[in-house]
């Protein structure tokens, strides 16, 4: 490979090489954090929430003056919901997941309150909430019927049995079975665990417990009720109308207040990951996009200049193959310089973004992806001006510029 | 010769208009990228009260467990709210020049006579009545409660200027009656615009949210034993039976602001407020070392992470990308510039100085500039557009203004100059009878 020719002309164009070198370099840093950074998020965006997310909605009823009777509205709310067709369940709960506002409280495996350190989500819920959210049961039961209380007010009370999800378990009784275990909170009370959840997030996103629930059979009291409906699948949105509809024309001693899908919550959540995704998306599309114009309007300058010198290669024996390869050759090694420069550049920053964000450092799957990328995509750019250098008749050496 | 340069500079971009375009556009994308997210960044980072930066005070005490503290990742700050007991006692002191305890409580707003509006849920601050003063809240009609209204709770309500317009359909309803969970308000007040961004007055649910509803006398909440529809944040083991025992928890909900005119005053109250941490500290309250700050609007916003770490590394990256496109530029005028050295060699060689084609040549960058500039601008305006979109359905961080267009011009011809300069030194410096030669 006629390598050594190509570096000395390099060599005499010291400043165009090193221009071009540092721009891939730069391109490959900035592109690799970034790609880390966009699947972090896409990551955390995808997370299987345990629940039936796509079909799931909540509803949300505000009463108000004197004649609300919250007990009674709860009760004919949820009798007509679960009796319309295409309701697979529905079912009293607290707080809506990944709504990022909810409930959470302490718990522990001893009834040492110094002990009882262990944050969990919490949910009130009743016997058909389990269904409702579409979870799944891992090991016992669910609330029954006769468990589940009424509150008339706030209180500290706690239920007689829980159940909770895997993680919450984990963390309060390590690998020992939970089933059948007492969990205590900080006043001394104490709930039997009667049913474990195989997995599922929580209130908010952005918390490292997300995964630690506890459920507590009990409806929430006034005046704002909460419900959880699950649709049969398609169902969802026509549900929705008409569950809005049917609740707002029953009852003028209360506002329907919401009435809104677990999608739109997860994304309302999420809203700043996907904006963060976006913003990147662009950055990195837009700065492979300019890398790559650059590498193109700059081979077509050096076609235009060499155009005499080429035309002499070719007249003196050069094939047509040769001229291309001498192009992609020389993009080829200015990549390498650059991504050589550009993989410490890309380590540099990713240090310092993992300090930003206290996350693990830039994984090199990034950089190495990033490194084949940019030789594609630099030999592709520099491509075309090649075919063009290649099509320089030999004739044209015999003229004087 | 001004004229000359600049004929000479369109002629030579004219000559490659490929290239032209490449480095305009190039140095329009970076200047455009950069340009919006810095909007962002400025308006996230910006301060309504910076007016008021050296009197307004969040007032935050340390009465957080012993055995951890309220923010791990930042241990050295109190909980950024207050507990009732706690406002209340310190409210008594009079060392401030006005002070404000506040909080957020959701009601039903019934429009009773407001034809086809049915009830729907608002969310109302409830303050002390200095909160209208101390914020520079603009009011359109009418204007705040007394201070015998402020003390006994009356059912009085300043109304924001939205709320007023989707109940009253915009008009004086000063002396209008309305009715929030089935019971009566007087309207006293309705506000004109206002919403300030960050919302530093209260940062804690939503530094970007639009201001509430309804305002209206804190002690209304105590009277009615209304929940807070903000956060509330507990962390000691004690029974919250009822409304009474919550008010004396260790529970903080309450949002308090102090406007201290002076650094006397500040010493003065900072003094008062530890006092009044010690005695609670015999009292078996406030274990934890003695920390009540008193924090400054800007100190606020930065302890409560206001800015995102998300929009510092966005603006980093943008910059690193504006990079990228000048590297791009400076090599492509390079290549351009030295392959015109011949024309500039016999330019010389006529008796051109060096001055003259060092003046052609930045001329030249500085048309490169300008156009990327304005394409810049229209690149900005196109980001901005879009994030004017991902914002507007949930936050108030959608007035993004058009000063940034100054911005970006004057960044897409100081980068373009900067880019400019060394190729143009580079062509000056070039021997005039090495080209002479070739020809």
């Amino acid at each position: 490979m006629e390598i050594r020719p190509i570096l000395s002309a390099m060599l005499r164009n010291k400043t165009g090489a090193l221009l071009v070198g540092l721009q891939i370099a730069l391109t490959l840093a900035v592109a690799a954090n970034a790609v880390s950074i966009i699947m972090q998020r896409v990551d955390k965006m995808n997370r299987p929430t345990g629940t039936d997310a796509a079909n799931t909605f909540f509803v949300q009823s505000f009463g108000f003056g004197p004649k609300y009777d919250h007990k009674a509205t709860v009760r004919r709310d949820l009798d007509m919901i679960r009796a319309l067709p295409g309701v697979v369940a529905a079912a009293s709960i607290s707080a809506v997941p990944l709504s990022n506002s909810g409930s959470s409280a302490t718990f522990g495996a001893e009834a040492d309150p110094r002990k009882v350190t262990i944050e969990a989500n919490y949910f009130r819920a009743d016997e058909q909430a389990l269904d409702a959210l579409g979870a799944k049961l891992a090991e016992g039961r669910f609330f029954t019927k006769e468990e589940v209380e009424f509150l008339e007010a706030s209180t500290s009370r706690f239920a007689p049995v829980v159940v909770m999800t895997r993680d919450m378990a984990k963390a309060l009784f390590g690998d020992e079975p939970a089933l059948g275990k007492q969990v205590h909170d900080g006043l001394g009370q104490s709930a039997t665990v009667v049913g474990i959840i195989d997995h599922m997030l929580g209130s908010w996103t952005d918390w490292d417990k997300l995964t630690r629930i506890v459920f507590v059979p009990e409806v929430q009291f006034g005046p704002i009720a909460r419900y959880v409906v699950r649709a049969e699948p398609g169902m969802r949105d026509a549900l929705m109308a008409e569950v809005e509809q049917r609740l707002s024309s029953s009852d003028f001693s209360r506002a329907i207040t919401l009435v809104r899908s677990q999608e739109e919550f997860a994304a309302r959540s999420y809203r700043a990951d996907s904006r963060m995704v976006a913003f990147l998306g662009v950055i990195v599309a837009l700065i492979f996009l300019v890398t790559a114009l650059g590498i193109v309007g700059l081979a077509s300058f050096h076609v235009g200049v060499r155009t005499k010198q080429i035309g002499t290669r070719r007249a003196v024996g050069a094939r047509k193959i040769d001229i291309i390869r001498y192009f992609l050759v020389e993009n080829l090694l200015l990549t390498i310089a650059g991504v050589a420069i550009g993989a410490l550049l890309a380590f540099g920053f990713g240090q310092w973004l993992s300090k930003v964000y206290s996350l693990p450092p830039l994984s090199p799957i990034y950089i190495g992806g990033g490194i084949l990328l940019l030789t594609v995509v630099g030999q592709l750019a520099v491509f075309v001006p090649a075919l063009k250098a290649a099509a320089i008749p030999p004739a044209i050496a015999t003229r004087t510029v | 010769m001004f004229s000359y340069n600049l004929r000479l500079g369109l002629k030579s971009l004219r000559r490659t208009p490929g290239v032209a375009a490449l480095m305009i556009g190039a140095i329009g994308l970076g200047v455009g990228v950069c340009v919006t997210t810095l909007t962002v960044w400025i308006l996230m980072s910006s301060n309504p009260l910076e007016h008021k930066n050296d009197i307004l005070y969040a007032v935050t005490m340390d009465n957080w467990d012993p055995l951890q503290p309220m923010y791990p990742r930042s241990p050295e700050l109190p909980p950024n709210q207050v507990t009732y007991r706690d406002a209340m006692a310190v409210f008594e002191s009079d060392i401030p020049t006005r002070k404000v305890v506040m909080r957020k409580a959701s009601f039903v707003l019934d429009p009773a006579h407001a034809e086809g509006l049915k009830p729907f849920a608002i969310v109302a601050r409830l303050a002390t009545r200095d909160f209208f003063p101390m914020f520079d809240v603009p009011f359109l009609y009418g204007g705040p409660w007394d201070e015998d209204q402020d003390r006994a709770g009356a059912p009085v309500v300043v109304l924001s200027k939205d709320i007023n317009r989707k109940v009253f359909g915009g008009e004086d309803s000063v002396g209008r009656t309305l009715q929030l969970d089935g019971k009566d308000y007087k309207v006293i007040g309705v506000l004109d615009e206002w919403a300030p961004m960050p919302k530093v007055y209260d940062l804690t649910t939503g530094a970007f949210d639009w201001p509430e509803e309804v305002f209206m006398p804190f002690e209304i909440g105590i009277r009615q034993e209304l929940p807070s529809s903000g956060n509330v944040q507990c962390w000691r083991n004690q029974t919250l039976n009822t409304f009474g025992e919550f008010l004396q928890s260790d529970c903080v909900w309450i949002q308090f602001w102090a406007e201290l005119p002076n650094r006397e005053c500040v010493e003065r109250f900072q003094t008062f407020i530890d006092n009044y941490a010690r005695e609670q500290k015999k009292l078996g309250r406030f274990e934890r070392p003695i920390n009540n700050r008193l924090s400054r609007p800007d100190e606020w916003m930065k302890a409560n992470e206001v800015v995102r770490d998300d929009n510092r590394v966005l603006v980093g990256l943008s910059f690193m990308f504006l990079a990228v496109c000048l590297l791009n530029m400076i090599g492509l005028l390079l290549a351009k510039f030295l392959g015109g050295a011949p024309v500039v060699g016999l330019r010389r060689a006529l008796g051109a100085s060096r001055g003259e084609i060092f003046k052609q040549h930045l001329v030249e960058v500085g048309l490169i500039g300008l156009g990327g500039g304005v394409a810049g601008i229209v690149i900005a305006a196109l980001g901005l557009l879009g994030i004017r979109r991902m914002y507007e359905n949930y936050d108030a961080l959608t007035r993004l203004d058009v000063s940034m267009g100054l911005i970006a011009l004057g960044l897409a011809l100081l980068s373009g100059l900067l880019a400019g300069l060394y190729p143009t030194w580079r062509v000056c410096n070039t021997q005039p009878a090495r080209y002479l030669k070739t020809q």
